[in-house]
């Protein structure tokens, strides 16, 4: 709290603000000396029908703003247009009388301060200034070039929408404005950045939303203290509950219709002009073993998935502990027959288990990074030498087993499963905690680590929400139907999600089945 | 303060009271009707229960510590609480104990048994040091893994029809008096009795009225299996061989020999035993930093890795298994009385007396 003020205090010390004066060539000549004469800052002066005794100027940005809406509704209509008779057009009532019948641009605003005026330039505004007035008038005309709405890159479904967001934070809005049509849907924006000014928006759908999250959400934007904000994992950072924790307590997406159905379900999403992934929270560690597609698929499919993208999970962190374990210092479990061939597969290895799947493990994560990295034209030389060289030379070499290939392989793929990004990131590094332990205790050293990741996991919060809910806490019921391993046919999804204090916990408001499995309506 | 629900209450007595207990087949001085003692023991063990709720009830929102001042005066009644978290410190190390000596017999036959020993009790330190409501939890999120292992074993031994029936005959060959010596006071004391550490988790209960109802049904529920696995190790093995294996339950699982594949399934009954294990000792470590809590009133966390110190030096006291088993099946045993039996009691009547006094007075 005090230190929240302190900060506050200081803020308001720096800003400083300069009156504009009533002489246009020092205003103009202070803007353009504040911009440090930079060349893409436009300054026009210019004479007008409208005041022909006044010299009036306009000032913006070459390539922020729309050239088109600029000439169109600012400089010809200024230009050529002439006030009616009956306007003010004395002292400074001429930039309101400009405003209500020249200027011809949607959103138009006033301001009285130089710091005003040059942050609305930098916005993307254009000035329009007056001889005589100590304001200037901002019409909003944002625009420039700009990436087009296109496909998903890293969320893609088979069945569903095929948009994903772009960089621009008012396009991203309107795509998420176009599903859910409804006045509920509220926006409300942050500038975060002392030096990028980023817009950061925050939406929910009133009447549902978790009211104290979103109070959470906005106490904790207005504590971020930045230079500058450049992709939504910045605010991320300052926003989560937990930055020790390798497990990621909030979720993103590039899905327009991902963001409409966690607002649907009464979270809070975060959009940060200038990158297409928007925040979204707060979500349980289930949320990320849901894909948008379990809901658009027919339910015993998605079900049969999910169930298999857990086991994936399991298998992506624990197998090659799992095989370091068994190989290294319990032989004994396995079937005499598999013993013997895995032992025969060993037998010109040099290395023990350990070290022989470390090697293999951070080769792969070499080489997936590299695959990344690459240009897309040398791509496919990455998998011919990851797949032939590293794969069947090392074990031709006899520098690793066979088996070990196998499970890395196993596991790498598993690791690809999981539909988010950064709970895949999370498991790989936990594989190696896992390897570790598996390679110093066998398998009590996997059951320690399991178990000091589960007590990590059921400490976790995403705001305020224990992150394994509805599991623990919650009850064997809700684990099992409230959409964590079993996606319920729509019309049984009867409430939102329990872990939230909903002011509206229900989505469908009766119960009942669809019309034509009815009884009454069968003939 | 901290606050857990009532499914979560129940689960933790359902675990808590499984904790190691199938690891040993108890009540083996009866024979083969070791499962007789075990139902007579679960009997006495829910009367024991019945007072420590009733205590409970008459300050729903009191803990051990404030119970034994309430009953006891301020300095005699701190003085029992500290005698209680001594006492529960040492049960945490037995446990402690019992995963160092299980890992040497059954996993890891050379690695030093300090560094086991110090692994699982910073576990156990950590979910400490998180609290209560985290410790709940994850007792929630194990509770499916216990039951369903138990469940596939139980299975499995049927599907390899090794259970014999015969092995549990003849009933009462000697009469009760072995029985009632296996009974009293061995198994009262271990697990049933344990259940009085609830002292110090029942006042962080949500819903209050449910205390009494949920904490007899799961006991109830959780004796009954106790008892149904004693029996059903005892039918495989049979008391002559149940008395020499230090592990029956691990040995009767390795008898499981089924389609040339589902042959080695002690690792399953390992994983159950050190679920057990953790969660017993975790329980046991955190009454002891609560209870520490309540007495002085200092914070919390100024006693979590105090007492795991203390809890890890102690486990290095016994010098050698057996000697740990002896003091634990033999000396411990007849001591536990006093703090399951004898000071609650001691507190029931004197809490009688003194509603005398509050009636009589205004």
């Amino acid at each position: 709290m005090e230190r929240c003020r302190n900060a506050a205090m200081k803020k308001n010390a720096q800003k400083t603000l300069t009156p504009l004066s009533s002489s246009l060539k020092a205003n103009t000549d202070a803007i353009r000396s504040r911009f440090g004469g930079s060349f893409d800052l436009v300054v026009r002066l210019f004479r007008s029908d409208a005041a022909p005794s006044r010299e009036l100027a306009i000032i913006y940005i070459d390539g922020i703003v729309d050239a088109e809406t600029v000439n169109v509704s600012v400089m010809e209509p200024l230009m050529s247009m002439t006030l009616p008779p009956h306007a003010h057009t004395k002292g400074t009532k001429l930039l309101d009388a400009l405003r209500s019948c020249i200027v011809s641009v949607g959103s138009v605003g006033e301001s009285a301060t130089l710091e005003e005026a040059l942050q609305a330039v930098s916005d993307g505004s254009c000035l329009v200034l007056a001889e005589g007035c100590t304001s200037v008038l901002t019409a909003s005309v944002n625009g420039g070039e700009q990436r087009s709405v296109t496909i998903p890159q890293t969320q893609t479904v088979i069945r569903g929408p095929q948009y994903s967001f772009v960089e621009n934070i008012r396009t991203n809005i309107s795509l998420v404005r176009r599903i859910i049509r409804s006045s509920d849907l509220h926006v409300q924006m942050h500038k975060i950045g002392s030096q990028t000014h980023t817009d950061v928006a925050v939406l929910y759908l009133n009447g549902i939303v978790d009211e104290g999250v979103l109070k959470e959400v906005y106490r904790r934007l207005a504590d971020i203290d930045i230079d500058g904000v450049l992709e939504s994992g910045y605010i991320e950072e300052f926003i989560q509950d937990e930055t020790f924790t390798l497990f990621p307590t909030v979720l993103n997406t590039e899905r327009p219709d991902t963001v409409a159905s966690i607002l649907l379900e009464g979270r809070v999403a975060i959009m940060v002009d200038g990158t297409p992934i928007v925040l979204m929270a707060p979500i349980t560690f289930f949320s990320f073993f849901q894909s948008p597609e379990d809901y658009y698929q027919r339910f015993d499919i998605a079900t049969f998935i999910r169930v298999i993208r857990y086991a994936a999970f399991i298998v992506s962190i624990l197998l090659p502990g799992l095989y370091i374990a068994v190989t290294t210092y319990h032989q004994e479990m396995l079937p005499t027959t598999l013993l013997i061939s895995l032992a025969a597969q060993r037998e010109g290895v040099p290395f023990p288990g350990l070290v022989e799947a470390l090697l293999m493990e951070v080769t792969f994560e070499v080489l997936r990074e590299a695959g990344l990295r690459m240009p897309r034209a040398i791509g496919p030389a990455i998998s011919i030498v990851g797949a032939l060289v590293l794969g069947q030379s090392a074990v031709q070499a006899g520098i690793v087993s066979a088996g070990m290939v196998i499970v890395v392989s196993f596991t790498a793929i598993s690791n690809f499963v999981m539909p988010e990004f950064n709970m895949g990131a999370a498991s790989r590094i936990i594989r190696f905690i896992f390897m570790l332990m598996a390679g110093m205790f066998g398998f009590f050293g996997l059951f320690i680590s399991v178990l000091l990741m589960l007590v990590h996991l059921v400490s976790l919060r995403s705001f305020g929400v224990p992150y394994m809910s509805p599991m623990a806490p919650g009850s064997a019921s809700q684990s099992i139907f409230r959409d964590v391993f079993i996606r319920l046919p729509w019309w049984a999804m009867i409430f939102r999600p329990f872990e939230l204090k909903l002011r509206n916990p229900r989505r469908l408001p009766n119960r009942r089945k669809p019309a034509a499995q009815r009884h009454s309506d069968n003939p | 303060m901290q606050r857990i629900g009532k499914s979560q209450l129940s689960i933790m007595i359902i675990v808590f009271l499984i904790g190691s207990t199938p690891l040993f087949e108890l009540g083996l001085k009866a024979r083969q009707d070791a499962w007789i003692a075990m139902a007579m023991a679960a009997v006495v063990g829910l009367l024991l229960t019945v007072i420590y709720v009733k205590l409970q009830k008459r300050a729903p929102e009191a803990g051990l510590a404030e119970l034994c001042r309430m009953h006891f005066g301020k300095w005699l009644g701190g003085t029992v609480a500290l005698v209680y978290t001594v006492w529960f410190s040492y049960e945490s190390m037995r446990n402690v104990r019992d995963v160092g000596e299980l890992t040497r017999m059954a996993l890891l036959t050379v690695t030093p048994k300090w560094i086991i020993m110090l692994l699982i009790l910073f576990v156990a330190a950590y979910t400490v040091s998180k609290g209560l409501e985290v410790f709940a939890r994850i007792v929630q999120l194990l509770f499916p893994i216990v039951l369903i292992s138990y469940l596939f074993i139980i299975l499995l031994l049927f599907i390899a029809k090794l259970p014999e029936i015969d092995r549990l005959l003849p009933i009462m060959e000697n009469g009760m008096g072995p029985i009632t010596k296996a009974a009293f006071p061995d198994l009262v004391s271990f697990p049933f009795g344990q259940t009085v550490v609830f002292l110090v988790y029942w006042k962080h209960l949500k819903e209050k009225r449910e205390l009494g109802k949920t904490t007899f049904k799961s006991q109830a529920g959780v004796s009954a299996f106790l008892i149904f696995m004693n029996m059903l190790v005892m039918s495989v093995l049979g008391p002559a061989l149940s008395e020499v294996t230090s592990l029956p339950l691990l040995q009767a699982v390795q008898l499981i020999r089924l389609a040339n594949f589902l042959e080695r399934l002690d690792v399953i009954v390992t994983l159950l035993l050190f679920i057990g294990l953790y969660v017993k000792m975790t329980a046991l470590y955190l009454a002891a930093v609560l209870t520490l809590k309540e007495v002085t009133g200092a914070a919390y966390r100024h006693f979590v890795w105090p007492v795991g110190l203390v809890v890890y030096a102690a486990s290095f006291l016994e010098p050698n298994n057996t000697y740990h088993l002896w003091l634990g099946l033999d000396v411990t045993l007849k001591i536990v009385p006093l703090f399951q039996i004898v000071f609650p009691l001691l507190m029931l009547v004197a809490g009688v007396r003194k509603r005398y006094k509050r009636a009589a007075s205004p």
